[in-house]
């Protein structure tokens, strides 16, 4: 046999590499994806809500082309749990009724072999159940194609781009990044697939019919007050839930995720939504918490970085998948001219992270560059303020026959005991801080 | 050499929920499988063909258009042919309709081109009765030869093969002439990880599809619904059993321990007459 040759190789099937394999095989390129899944998708989990815009970029017509959505994002928000009580933030318009819709929750073991499959009609190879298992390179250091774990399987091309998820093991050996995420900038989720029949679904969360559903991000004691965050998503019939936190919280509490998540399926105010519902699939899933001032760098000779290797995570919006597909297509565009030039090197495959630092992703990273550092810096933000409010909110709504000047006076006094004015101030402006970039 | 196995696809009961390997979630819509002990059989022929060096391996399936998939992964094995056997006529068949359709399917490949060896998985991991293979052989009228572990000798010329199999007592060792039908355990050869080359190839490699009427024309009373007279009254696990009592002769004494059984299978016995009480845990 001789030497498998491509035009372009992808590692990786998630949404980085199929967004990247389509954009070069719609521009005429040989295009294989090496996909370590048994189908792309099989090894993949999210949260669940996925945003559209990115996906129109690349694929114009992908409403036409059917994709597997469960149930368009017609209602979004937030709830603030203390042990008992809730306080809920929820937005419901009618401007979220137009389809496509903006959002749509989505189970990965569907949609992301429909991506693929819209590659590989594209034209583009998919080849799974094989893992890349290092990046060849010449004698000068220049990517020259990957290594697979199956015989005989050595795949060269004069670019390849890294759509390899969080565990960055190619990124690293690329030389674009130089170490492992550190725990307190990676977060370990859990989440469970509930089913439930779509009535009964949509009666729990007042939802009219198959095309509403709801998105809920969860904050407070669903962590038991450290940083982190909880879900809950309605699909067609079931219920996604996870949560949460910074790896490095896990480890330093000896908390282990599936009892948190247990925990928050149980509480009280969770619990009624679940009832009687059946856990068919759970897992964990880890996000990297790179932050803008981490990011690994692009490009290199003959390599680009897409995705979650690279970062490209919005944790604060939980967006991932957009960010992946934006950057994915941007890659595949940048090898397309490479080829054009029959220029591969670091220096002209740069334009990649120049079309980013124009686009959303690089945009929104720098904004929230601070973020993580924030919530590191403050793990008690979560716990005290969401435990405060919901404190507020019960003397606020409870009549005790009490002046309700009183009952001013004893809710600016509680927060008082529980954080000094220069406390929250601090703990304001870090937060600003955090949000302006 | 021409071997032909048959493959079935089946769904991924494992029914493990987190892949071991990853920490990651199975899939809901569980994703569908070769039949695992189909992927050995086609290993076993495909190092068949290389030891008698060179021929040809052909897999069949009797399946919905999905199972071109699996018939994909046993080109990657290492299979030259792939034929589909697809039509809504053939749906709800039984091990009776299915090994008609299978054995049919096989009388026209051999009229092809004559067939040395059929092989078969020992068992379908959902179906599980190790009927099809059995009711292929009779059928083809050929020796059949279960539960086997390994090809000892294959002899082409002096048509004859020796097969090992298991059995409860042991391992027989049988001669056979060919052609043989031979439905295998896992042992018979350990499936390799194929080379990437393989996978490039299979995945621009289409099936050939036969339906109920072109190039055979299958009998339409004995396909499908039609021609599957079995009916499942009721599929269900069987309760697992708790370990049991021992009673020991060191530690009662002979008659006593007598004494003691003869009680339990009384009980147990009684339990059998009156189902409704339930008393018996
Ligand atoms: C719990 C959770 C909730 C989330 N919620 C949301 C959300 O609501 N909305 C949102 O937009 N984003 C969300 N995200 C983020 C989003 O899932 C990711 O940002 C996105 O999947 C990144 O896409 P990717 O293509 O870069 O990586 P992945 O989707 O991880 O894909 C990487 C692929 O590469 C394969 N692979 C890895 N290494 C190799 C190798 N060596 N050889 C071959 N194949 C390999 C993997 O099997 C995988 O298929 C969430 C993430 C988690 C974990
Ligand atoms: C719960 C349940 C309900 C069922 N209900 C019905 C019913 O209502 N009506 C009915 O008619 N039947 C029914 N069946 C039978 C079902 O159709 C059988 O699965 C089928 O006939 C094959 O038998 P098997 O799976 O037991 O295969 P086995 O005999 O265990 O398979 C042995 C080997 O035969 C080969 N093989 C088996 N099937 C194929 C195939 N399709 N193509 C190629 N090779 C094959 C493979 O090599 C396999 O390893 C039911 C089965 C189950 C489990």
């Amino acid at each position: 046999m001789g030497m498998l040759t491509f035009d372009a190789i992808v590692v990786g099937a998630g949404p980085a590499g199929v967004a990247a394999a389509l954009t070069m095989a719609r521009g005429g390129l040989k295009v294989i994806i090496i996909e370590r899944g048994r189908f792309a998708g099989a090894k993949n989990l999210f949260g669940g809500v996925f945003y559209t815009h990115a996906l129109a970029d690349v694929l114009p017509d992908y409403w036409e082309r059917k994709p597997p959505f469960e149930r368009p994002v017609t209602e979004q928000g937030y709830w603030m749990l203390s042990p008992d009580s809730v306080i809920r933030v929820m937005h419901k318009s009618e401007r979220y009724r137009k389809e496509p819709a903006d959002a749509y929750t989505v189970l990965r073991a569907r949609f992301d072999p429909w991506f693929a499959e819209q590659a590989v009609e594209a034209g583009a190879l998919l080849i799974t159940r094989t893992t890349v298992t290092r990046l060849l390179k010449d004698e000068r250091g220049r990517v020259i194609g990957v290594d697979t774990d199956r015989p005989e399987g050595s795949v060269y091309a004069p670019v390849v781009i890294i759509a390899e998820g969080v565990n960055n093991l190619l990124t690293r050996q690329a030389g674009l990044i130089a170490s492992d995420l550190p725990p307190t900038h990676v977060a370990l989720a859990v989440k469970e697939y509930v089913n439930l029949p779509a009535k009964e679904l949509q009666a729990r969360f007042g939802l009219s019919g198959p095309r509403e559903g709801v998105a809920i991000d969860v904050f407070g004691d669903v962590t038991l007050g450290l940083p982190g965050t909880g879900f809950i998503y309605t699909n067609q019939s079931g219920i996604s839930i996870g949560v949460g936190m910074l790896l490095s919280e896990f480890i330093t509490h000896r908390l282990r995720p599936y009892e948190v998540l247990e925990r928050f399926k149980n509480h009280p105010v969770v619990r009624p939504y679940l009832e009687g519902g059946e856990v068919r699939e759970y897992g964990a899933h880890l996000i990297p918490e790179t932050g803008y001032d981490r990011m690994p760098k692009l490009a290199g000779d003959g390599v680009m970085v897409a995705g979650d290797a690279a970062g490209m995570v919005d944790a604060l919006h939980r967006e991932g998948t957009n960010l992946a597909i934006t950057a994915g297509k941007a890659a595949g565009e940048t090898a397309l001219a490479a080829h054009q030039q029959g220029d591969f090197s670091a220096a002209f495959l740069s334009r990649y992270r120049r079309t980013l630092e124009d686009s959303f992703v690089l945009k929104d990273m720098k904004q929230y560059r601070r973020m993580t550092d924030f919530l590191e810096s403050s793990p008690h933000f979560m716990g005290t303020y969401v435990n405060l409010l919901n404190e507020a909110a019960l003397r606020y709504f409870t009549a005790h026959g009490i002046p309700k000047r009183e009952m001013e006076h004893d809710i600016i006094k509680m927060v008082r005991e529980r954080r000094s004015f220069t406390g929250v101030a601090w703990d304001m402006l870090k937060l600003m801080r955090a949000m302006r970039g | 050499m021409h071997a032909v196995v048959a493959i079935k696809q089946v769904p991924d009961t494992s029914n493990v929920r987190i892949d071991p390997e990853t920490g990651t979630l199975i899939r809901e819509g569980v994703p569908a499988i070769v039949n695992p002990y189909d992927l050995h059989a086609v290993e076993a022929a495909v190092q068949l063909k290389e030891r008698v060096g060179g021929g040809q391996v052909t897999v069949i399936t009797m399946g919905p258009p999905k199972a071109a998939e699996a018939l994909i992964e046993c080109i990657e094995q290492g299979a030259d042919r792939a034929i589909l056997i697809s039509d809504r006529k053939f749906g709800g068949a039984d091990t009776l309709a299915t090994s008609y359709v299978l054995a049919r399917a096989i009388e026209t490949i051999n009229a092809e081109l004559p067939v040395d060896i059929i092989l078969f998985g020992k068992q379908a991991i959902d179906g599980d009765t190790a009927q099809v293979g059995p009711g292929v052989a009779t059928r083809l009228n050929i020796p059949l030869i279960t539960y086997a572990i390994a090809i000892e000798e294959f002899d082409l010329e002096a048509r004859t093969a020796i097969v090992h199999r298991r059995v409860e007592q042991g391992i027989e060792v049988l001669q056979t002439s060919l052609p043989v039908l031979l439905t295998v355990e896992k042992e018979i050869a350990p499936v390799r990880h194929a080379p990437l080359p393989r996978l490039i190839a299979a995945a621009r490699y289409q099936p050939e599809v036969w339906s109920a009427t072109a190039p055979v024309v299958f009998d339409p009373q004995q396909i499908g619904l039609k021609g599957s007279p079995t009916v499942v009254g009721k599929a269900f696990t069987p309760e697992q059993r708790s370990g049991g009592e021992v009673i020991s002769v060191a530690d009662l004494g002979l008659n006593a321990v007598v004494a003691r059984a003869l009680a339990v299978i009384e009980q147990a016995h009684v339990r059998n007459l009156q189902p409704e009480t339930g008393v018996v845990s």
